[in-house]
């Protein structure tokens, strides 16, 4: 994406981002208590969805967008690419989100996981060929490191979720969780050349990064919406629930 | 008289400790039993439908699908009526199945290491295990819950409940047209796939 439109496209979202850290996060109603008492499902995926219709145009709008655009391109990207290929790709280009954890890790006061974050990327980079083989996954401490982002720290120091955001090609967010993704898009060294002297090349390490994750992105996507009675819903219940589960790990 | 009461409190703190802590062991024990079954009946299915159909009485031996569809439904589970919730967990159960046994690929079987159970409220435990398969990692933890018995009440896959994932769906629907509209919808989430 644009290194300048990104931030114009995210300012409201940071506005609202600011406003749902003073504020409880809202029960959507979607939720009621049952009636027995071990039934505690009642606030795992709350959220404010003021936008729900605007939001839907625009799950519907990338809906089509995956299914004749990004699903052919993820297919071509998979079968032209060995897996041998592919894995070492998505084992570097994750070693280089390095500093992404690192950051987050210690604002949120998790010195003893930075450390670690460290360790593993200097194991992966070293004895990993520039972290294209996760070496890390050899040694048990390693091996099963929650990984911390910009929307984790957001969490973790109080703010709610603020309104959830479908965003267009993105997918499901919140005012939140938007916010954090600018950060982590900051922080990903694979994006710096982005906010420098722009020519050609400075786009391929970011567009081969973005190709390099989406079969896997839209797996989980599509995990979300089969067997869905509504696909809207279910999306954002997995979506929230999954966040709301990184941001206690 | 003094120390016999204090050897009654220490025996019955004894047998409170005992009772407690074979609890999630019993619980996980189930599991592991219902986990090694379907194992073993999709290590021997041929195809996806085979599979479904096999699955389908070692699942419903060892997870509580009632339970599972009443919360899956929440508040308006009281205003069914009898049989409407048996409808409710049948057509809920065929859901759930087929959800479930799309997840497997053939030929491929998932190690599992089994993490310590905790028991976050009584006649409950949560099996947390770290799953890895078809070259994927997973946080997989299993609900279990004393019904008459341990059962699975509910499987979270990477923090998210497929239980609190139907309820999010389903309470909106029975918001918008009640015990019926809720029936249709699952009627029609199964007619979808053949």
């Amino acid at each position: 994406m644009n290194a300048t439109l990104l931030p114009r496209l995210l300012l409201p979202a940071a506005v609202l981002a600011l406003a749902s850290c003073a504020t409880a996060p809202a029960d959507s109603g979607a939720a009621a208590t049952g009636d027995d008492a071990l039934d505690d499902y009642a606030a795992s995926d709350a959220v404010a969805d003021p936008l729900e219709p605007v939001n839907r145009a625009v799950f519907r709008f990338n809906d089509m967008v995956y299914d004749f655009v990004l699903r052919p391109v993820a297919k071509t990207y998979e079968c032209v690419t060995p897996k041998s290929l592919r894995s070492a790709l998505d084992n570097g280009f994750d070693n280089a989100k390095y500093p992404v954890r690192l950051v987050n890790s210690l604002l949120q006061g998790k010195v003893k996981r930075a450390g670690l974050e460290t360790e593993k990327f200097l194991v992966n980079s070293v004895a990993g060929f520039g972290g294209l083989i996760r070496q890390s996954d050899h040694v048990s401490r390693l091996a099963d490191l929650p990984a911390e982002d910009t929307g984790q720290t957001f969490a973790v120091w109080g703010c709610g979720h603020g309104p959830y955001l479908v965003l267009p090609l993105l997918g499901p967010s919140s005012a939140r969780e938007a916010v954090g993704y600018a950060g982590d898009y900051v922080l990903n060294p694979v994006n710096w050349g982005m906010f420098q002297h722009r020519d050609t090349l400075q786009y391929i390490p970011p567009s081969t990064n973005t190709l390099r994750a989406l079969p896997e992105q839209l797996r989980t996507y599509d995990n979300s919406r089969k067997d869905a009675i509504d696909p809207y819903l279910s999306v954002r219940s997995t979506y929230l629930q999954n966040r709301n589960a990184a941001a206690r790990e | 008289m003094t120390s016999r009461r204090h050897l009654m409190i220490i025996a019955a703190l004894m047998v409170t400790a005992v009772t407690a802590g074979a609890s999630p062991a019993e619980a996980e024990k189930r599991l592991r039993t219902a986990v090694d079954e379907v194992l073993g009946v999709a290590d021997d299915a041929p195809n996806g439908d085979a599979l479904s159909s096999r699955v389908r009485p070692v699942l419903e031996r060892h997870v509580s699908f009632e339970t599972m569809t009443r919360r899956a439904v929440g508040f308006g589970w009281r205003q069914f009526n009898n049989e409407q919730q048996r409808q409710a967990v049948r057509l809920f159960t065929t859901v759930v199945i087929r959800s479930y046994t799309d997840k497997f690929t053939p030929g491929e079987r998932p190690a599992i290491t089994w993490q310590p159970a905790v028991s976050p409220a009584s006649g409950r435990v949560d099996v947390p295990t770290r799953m890895v398969y078809a070259g994927s990692n997973y946080h997989v933890t299993y609900r279990m819950e004393d019904v008459g018995g341990w059962r699975i009440a509910d499987v979270t896959i990477e923090g998210v409940s497929l239980v609190a994932n139907y309820r999010s769906q389903l309470d909106a629907t029975f918001k918008k047209g009640g015990a019926a509209a809720v029936l249709q919808s699952l009627e029609q989430s199964i007619s979808r796939r053949p």
